[in-house]
């Protein structure tokens, strides 16, 4: 197993015939408390050295063997399941578009060309957000008994639960291109930048999806504000309005600091409206992105061990 | 056993706490082991006993490196070490295949080698005709049997034996019995936690008691595992350990 060598080596010494070094008492009734008042034990955590602590690490080619295993596993165990499974994935944004245009295109009127084409992209880039942040964020829990009895880097989790969602929205967003196309939208030379806006929503996601999962064991009652908070997002980020109809043209710039909201705008941008992304947009929210990962990754394999204690409790 | 032999394991005035409470910092905090100072030698079979919730488990965790030790050390002087325990943490979405591919390769297999051994554990759990249903469909027996048998078949430098006595029914459980002795007896080093005391005095050589997370008496197994006995006897009705004081 690829793990830290110990960097201390062992000197035969005379303790090896008894049981305990250096407490000869022990076979007796050597009770805690008397060992309690004594001090030379209480060294504190900061004794531990790093490279004395066994885990499967994100360095090491083991972890990333054992990654894409499990991805490839899980994902065939998906497919084969029998009941909805993978076809839920692409149900989902169709209910919601359904409902969607249900309320707004027909009960309120909104039936403006191209309203649906309008709300399918919108809710297809926001339901991938939404469901890889609520999996990522119980992605700890859910791998409770595992993560009791191996020890492996627990960022394991949250990039195994993101790259599975990762690869069955590839299969929604081709389905939604075959719509777009279907419904008449027409291709520009702008699609190119399609793979762009994914490539940055993809680091958003992951981003997010690692924070959610380290901040729901700390606090488990978050687990339930996060849902409610990806709600308020979606009413925030224009999945069935136009910013630019809606909002005043002072509140516009505002509205686009949010990134889905950003994200869902350059999809429309480009697979709508045949214009190439915002590419400055774009480039700042991967950055803002990677500097959320990399900053979660110290904070990972800092609270290393704490999830393994929490997750047990 | 005067011969001098290689360690591959120390802990030295191991500490650990849990805290009871929600969240980061709350709560009251118990602890669960103290001041654990033990060492396992190469072809050596250390017993570990004791009530339940005693810390026997957090001790293997420990020694796993799943937890970090609140204070002291823990230090390896091998590479693999890997558990034996009923439930070895399988998913139960995934087939009996593709969870036994997974363990050994969470256990420190690589992929070719897991593969290499997947047909030898099949045979050994006798799942042939169950290893590509998901785990799910598996009753409570067939996936201990399973978890049992990748823990037996993975080669390790150290291996943690975790409460495995009474897997699957009569002839399996004879059948892993003597697999595991078997493999106890040779040069293979164990650590190994049973409520079984005729096994442990006849498994191994240096027997450890653990109560309320310290040791209380470590040595020769009939010794130990008789000041025990008079322990259990003489608190009987007293309760359980509490898992450690308020600090």
């Amino acid at each position: 197993m690829p793990v830290a060598k110990s960097a201390a080596t062992f000197a035969p010494g005379a303790d090896l015939n008894g049981a305990m070094p250096d407490n000869s008492e022990l076979a007796g009734h050597v009770c805690c408390d008397t060992a309690m008042g004594m001090t030379p034990y209480e060294y504190g955590a900061s004794h531990v050295l790093p490279g004395e602590i066994y885990l499967i690490s994100v360095n090491s080619r083991q972890f990333w063997a054992v990654f894409f295993t499990k991805l490839r596993f899980n994902l065939r165990s998906e497919v084969s399941r029998t009941y909805l499974g993978y076809l839920w994935w692409l149900l989902e944004p169709v209910f919601f578009v359904g409902a969607l245009y249900l309320v707004f295109g027909i009960f309120l009127g909104n039936r403006a060309d191209g309203f649906l084409l309008f709300l399918i992209v919108g809710q297809v880039a926001f339901s991938w957000f939404s469901r890889s942040v609520s999996n990522s964020s119980g992605s700890l829990r859910d791998n409770k008994s595992l993560i009791n009895q191996v020890a492996i880097q627990k960022i394991f989790f949250p990039m195994l639960t993101f790259c599975q969602d990762f690869v069955k929205q590839m299969v929604v967003f081709v389905a939604m291109l075959g719509c777009l196309l279907y419904l008449g939208a027409s291709p520009s030379i702008a699609w190119w930048g399609l793979p762009a806006v994914i490539f940055t929503q993809a680091l958003l996601t992951l981003a997010v999806g690692i924070v959610c999962c380290a901040i729901v064991p700390l606090v488990p009652d978050l687990r339930f504000l996060i849902a409610t908070l990806l709600t308020v997002l979606m009413w925030g980020s224009g999945v069935f309005y136009s910013y630019k109809d809606v909002l005043l043209l002072e509140h516009q710039q505002l509205f686009l600091l949010n990134p889905i909201a950003n994200l869902i705008k350059n999809y429309r941008q480009v697979l709508l409206d045949g214009v190439w992304p915002d590419w400055g947009a774009l480039a700042l929210i991967s950055l803002f992105s990677l500097v959320l990962i990399v900053i979660m990754a110290f904070v990972f394999r800092r609270l290393e061990t704490t999830f393994a204690r929490l997750a047990l409790q | 056993m005067s011969e001098q032999r290689n360690l591959l394991l120390e802990l030295k005035n191991v500490g650990f706490v849990y805290s009871s409470g929600i969240g980061f910092y709350g709560g009251k905090k118990i602890e669960a082991l103290r001041d654990i100072s033990l060492h396992v030698s190469e072809g050596e079979t250390l017993g570990l006993i004791g009530r339940n919730g005693c810390g026997k488990s957090t001790l293997l965790r420990l020694i796993m490196g799943v937890f970090k030790p609140a204070r002291g050390t823990v230090i390896r002087h091998c590479e693999n070490i890997s558990l034996l325990a009923l439930n070895v943490g399988f998913d139960p979405l995934l087939s009996g295949s593709d969870n036994l591919i997974i363990s050994c390769m969470f256990l420190g297999a690589s992929r070719k080698e897991a593969y290499a051994m997947h047909d030898e554990i099949v045979e050994f759990a006798e799942l042939e005709d169950y290893i590509d249903q998901p785990l799910k469909t598996y009753s409570s027996g067939m996936e201990a049997r399973l978890g049992f048998s990748v823990g037996l078949k993975m080669k390790a430098d150290l291996l943690l034996v975790d409460e495995v006595l009474g897997v699957g029914d009569m002839a399996f459980r004879i059948k892993a019995q003597d697999a595991m002795r078997a493999r106890i007896n040779s040069e293979q080093s164990v650590i190994y936690v049973s409520h079984d005391d005729a096994s442990v005095a006849s498994l191994c050589q240096r027997v450890i008691w653990l109560e309320d997370g310290a040791i209380m008496a470590a040595g020769e197994p009939q010794l130990v595992i008789e000041q025990y006995h008079r322990y259990v006897e003489s608190h009987r009705g007293v309760g359980r350990p509490s898992g450690g004081q308020d600090t």
